[in-house]
């Protein structure tokens, strides 16, 4: 079916671009799929129990899982780097047992009853995000993700105010992924709390990884990539998790920068003027 | 009945102190996330189940277990960590290992299938109690207790006593540094891996002898649960995981005491992200240096 795989690619390339959001200031997050989680459910609940038009309830959600998004991105005043990485594991391991445990949602069986996406919806969010995400890699706002990303102490000294843009960027990548997850859960029609384990979250961190994350474009091409490929290998069938995971590996051992690893002019300008710094501080 | 559960936590408790004395040993040397890990401690139950099924004893499966699952250490290592050794490859390295424990997910599933497999031993030996100051217990926990703790102190030895131990440290503390010494880094690598994943594996072992049955899902369970517990002691401290696995083991089984069961999963996680909120580096742990502390 034409449309499932629309569908299906097009929800995968919103949630890659979610932690690519998030990349873009130096962050990492393993929690966009509970964030999901958190847009799949409380559209789900604003549509069927409320009888809110899906395009009212998906952003409201999406605002609810960025809401969540800030608060969780306020340990990266404190925590950074892996540790982090470790408290957006435990948001997505938490996300998933607290649904697990509200019955109001169905608890461990699931919620059912979302109708009303189409390819058409998932189609223009797509263009709308990537529209979105061309703009800011050509705006002023880019060069301050830019300097967080590369280094966070010489940006403070510029006077940006680091945690300020990563927790803002972490919000708007919980925005990305609860709409991304909306839309999702509209069109499988019932959705259980299993389907947004923590392997869903380290799956999207791969589509963008595999993909490239120096540019906006690698992101989608992974999301493709890995959301074909499974339907490619289906002559394996017993053997796809297998395929699945020895493909990952390939694909990391021979592009670890992803399949998209160049770099625009400007970017690779400005890291060839960062070679010569950062050699001396890595040779350590 | 409260000290007996205090009891079963400890035992738990060493369980996932074995476990996240790999993550945090592999950590301390490598700066990377091994996410293969929890695989690989959820096949040394099925390795021991193997080799019992082949005919052997159990402390000849024992061996056999820590020796198959150290070598396959050694091939987590080559394949997921050996090209990603730089600083910027966090994310890969996490990546790949995890890619690696699908693999080993699912092709343990192909063999011994998806449900959990009954792995009982010949004697009494699960089911033997004996009665210490009024206490009824399990002699096969305080054996588990004692030869987790056991293992446990010989791995501080090592690293505080003997030249490999010093060796680690110093690739701990720089690879760099320690390779223009005349330390071959990635032969210390390799020994790590071995360490690391033949006490996970026999931490499985543990696991599968004393529940009776070796299952496939335990590896995202009770082994990504080890991982926030090396966060909660601190990344790199062999300390610091022994202590908190302790602390969950024990908070864990008070949780179902007092009917909180279904909220233990979850409770190591918060526990951990309000830990790294006080202190960053967990409870043992500097920002400052990587250095593997015993």
């Amino acid at each position: 079916m034409i449309q499932d795989y629309v569908v299906f690619v097009g929800v995968n390339i919103v949630l890659a671009w979610s932690v690519y959001v998030i990349l873009l200031a130096g962050s990492l997050s393993f929690a966009n799929g509970g964030f999901m989680a958190i847009g799949a459910y409380v559209s789900g609940v604003l549509t069927v129990k409320f009888g809110l038009p899906l395009v009212v309830a998906a952003p409201i959600a999406g605002i609810v899982a960025g809401a969540i998004g800030v608060l969780v991105g306020f340990p990266a005043l404190r925590t950074r780097g892996i540790y982090l990485m470790l408290v957006t594991v435990g948001v997505a391991v938490s996300v998933k047992a607290v649904i697990e445990s509200i019955d109001y949602v169905g608890g461990i069986q699931g919620f059912g009853g979302m109708v009303g996406t189409t390819q058409w919806h998932v189609i223009a969010l797509v263009v709308l995000v990537g529209c979105g995400l061309w703009l800011l890699s050509k705006s002023p706002l880019q060069r301050i993700l830019d300097a967080v990303r590369e280094d966070e102490l010489s940006a403070a000294s510029l006077g940006i105010n680091a945690v300020y843009v990563k927790v803002v960027c972490f919000g708007v990548g919980a925005f990305l992924a609860a709409v991304a997850g909306s839309f999702y859960a509209h069109y499988l029609i019932h959705v259980t709390p299993d389907q947004f384990g923590i392997v869903l979250s380290v799956f999207i961190v791969l589509y963008a990884v595999l993909g490239g994350t120096n540019n906006m474009w690698g992101p989608p091409i992974g999301a493709a990539i890995m959301t074909l490929i499974p339907e490619f290998v289906r002559g394996l069938e017993s053997w796809r998790p297998t395929a699945f995971g020895v493909i990952i590996l390939g694909l990391l051992l021979i592009r670890p920068d992803g399949l998209l690893a160049f770099r625009s002019v400007t970017a690779r300008t400005k890291r060839a003027l960062t070679i010569s710094t950062s050699d001396v501080a890595k040779s350590d | 009945m409260l000290v007996e559960q205090i009891v079963n936590g400890v035992v738990l408790g060493s369980m996932y102190a074995l476990i996240a004395q790999g993550y945090t040993l592999v950590f301390g040397v490598l700066d990377k996330l091994n996410f293969a890990h929890g695989e690989v401690f959820m096949l040394g139950g099925f390795i021991c189940l193997a080799s019992i099924a082949l005919g052997a004893s159990l402390p000849i499966a024992i061996l056999v277990t820590a020796i198959v699952s150290g070598l396959l250490g050694l091939l987590v290592e080559f394949v997921g960590f050996r090209k990603f050794r730089s600083a910027d490859a966090h994310i890969t390295a996490a990546l790949s290992s995890f890619a690696i424990g699908l693999v080993i997910i699912d092709l343990s599933q192909k063999v011994w299938g998806a449900e959990p497999v009954a792995l009982t031993l010949p004697g009494t030996l699960q089911t033997a109690t004996i009665s210490i100051a009024g206490l009824k217990m399990v002699v096969l926990r305080l054996a588990i207790l004692a030869i987790s703790l056991l293992l446990m102190l010989v791995l501080y030895l090592v690293v505080v006593k003997t030249s490999l131990g010093r060796r680690i440290r110093a690739v701990a503390e720089s690879p760099t540094k320690a390779a223009l010494f005349g330390i071959n880094v990635t032969r210390v690598n390799q020994q790590v891996f071995f360490i690391a994943s033949a006490m996970a594996a026999l931490a499985g072992l543990a696991l599968a002898v004393r529940t009776g049955y070796a299952s496939t899902d335990v590896g995202f369970t009770f082994g990504l649960k080890a991982l926030a517990i090396m966060a909660i002691g601190g990344m790199g401290d062999i300390r610091g995981a022994l202590i908190g696995g302790l602390l969950i083991g024990v908070l864990e089984a008070l949780a179902f005491q007092w009917g909180l069961g279904q909220l233990a999963d979850v409770f190591v996680w918060l526990f951990m992200i309000a830990i790294l909120l006080v202190r960053p580096a967990g409870l043992f742990g500097t920002l400052v240096s990587k250095e593997v502390r015993a």
